[in-house]
């Protein structure tokens, strides 16, 4: 490609990112609510950080595990939903789809003394117990599990009396 | 005769080139549909690399997409290749300079390059830096290598030399 032809290909990308800028232009004003050039505040953005993020086994509702007792029961709905049912002497976890589980919360399950952790979230798609049983587990908590289906499945275990089942 | 010489004078380039000019042009067809029809999507997906100022965030959106579907027309009709091959290798290095810069930054997003899926379909990856490099490669082919068999370039060309 000599000199002449690299000026001629450097102009005509000039003139398509010109009209590019014309019919952008145009675009944005025959739109019923044009969009403004320059926002006016900063994007509210969901970026989560990269948790570590380990292996937690899946269990079913009805699973041995999930009553024994030297199990930990871990429930990571919010607290409202935690007040209202929850697996007798579980731990409300709440899991934060933004920030990570504080560091406190995990020394605590860690240093629980159960054989082992069962976590139980809305059951939603994607399930807060799922999410947090393996931060949990990738946070060096060992032998971590989850309910599948979440607190909704789990109806009929036993839980704390007095309280109200979802 | 060097390699490289022998390389370029390889007759089958005119119609690798071709089909890599369509392909290319498919590619930022469907990359800019999107964009056009939703510039408040794109322009979450640009801010969310974190790396242009807020003021240029929304220009970007506007206009990057409307560069995609002139190039892409380009490259369709035969028309300017070399400069379309320009804007699509230039675009594609801004990419991966950006998708770099957010790896290297642990961000768990998607690229926002097609119709946005969010980070939990579409991960940015290793694999992305690749596909881009792939389609930077092709518009290098095109700029260098295209022998215009078919299209407006041609076309014009030939009008001349009567």
């Amino acid at each position: 490609m000599s000199v002449r032809d690299a000026v001629v290909v450097l102009r005509d990308a000039g003139v398509v990112a010109g009209l590019s800028l014309v019919a952008a232009v145009a675009a944005n004003a025959m739109r019923g609510e044009p969009f403004p050039w320059v926002a006016k505040e900063a994007y509210e953005l969901f970026v989560p950080c990269p948790e570590p993020l380990g292996e937690a086994v899946p269990l079913v509702p009805d699973d041995p595990l999930v009553s024994a007792e030297r199990t930990l029961r871990v429930d990571a709905r919010e607290a409202a939903a935690f007040d209202a049912w929850h697996l007798r002497g579980a731990w409300s976890i709440p899991f934060d789809w933004i920030e990570a589980v504080p560091e406190a919360s995990v020394r605590k399950v860690a240093g629980s003394g159960a054989s082992a952790v069962v976590v139980y979230g809305d059951g939603g798609d994607p399930d807060c117990g799922r999410e947090l049983a393996r931060e949990l587990s990738g946070r060096g908590v060992r032998n971590v599990h989850y309910v599948q289906g979440g607190a909704p499945a789990l109806r009929g275990q036993p839980r704390d009396a007095g309280e109200v089942s979802p | 005769m060097s390699a490289l010489t022998r390389f370029a004078g390889f007759k089958g380039h005119a119609w690798l080139a071709l089909a890599a000019r369509l392909y290319l042009a498919w590619v930022f067809l469907e990359a800019c549909v999107h964009k056009i029809a939703d510039p408040t999507a794109f322009a979450v997906d640009v801010a969310t690399y974190g790396i242009l100022p807020l003021w240029s965030v929304n220009a970007m959106a506007h206009v990057l997409p409307w560069i995609e579907l002139l190039a892409a027309a380009m490259l369709i009709l035969g028309f300017r290749v070399r400069a379309a091959a320009l804007l699509v290798g230039g675009m594609m290095v801004m990419f991966l300079a950006a998708l770099s810069i957010a790896l290297a930054k642990g961000l768990d997003m998607s690229c926002g390059c097609f119709a946005s899926t969010g980070a939990a379909e579409d991960p940015i990856s290793a694999m992305t830096l690749l596909r881009d490099a792939a389609w930077l490669a092709l518009a290098l082919y095109v700029m260098f290598l295209d022998r215009r068999p078919l299209g407006l370039d041609r076309l014009l060309e030939h009008g001349r030399s009567r």
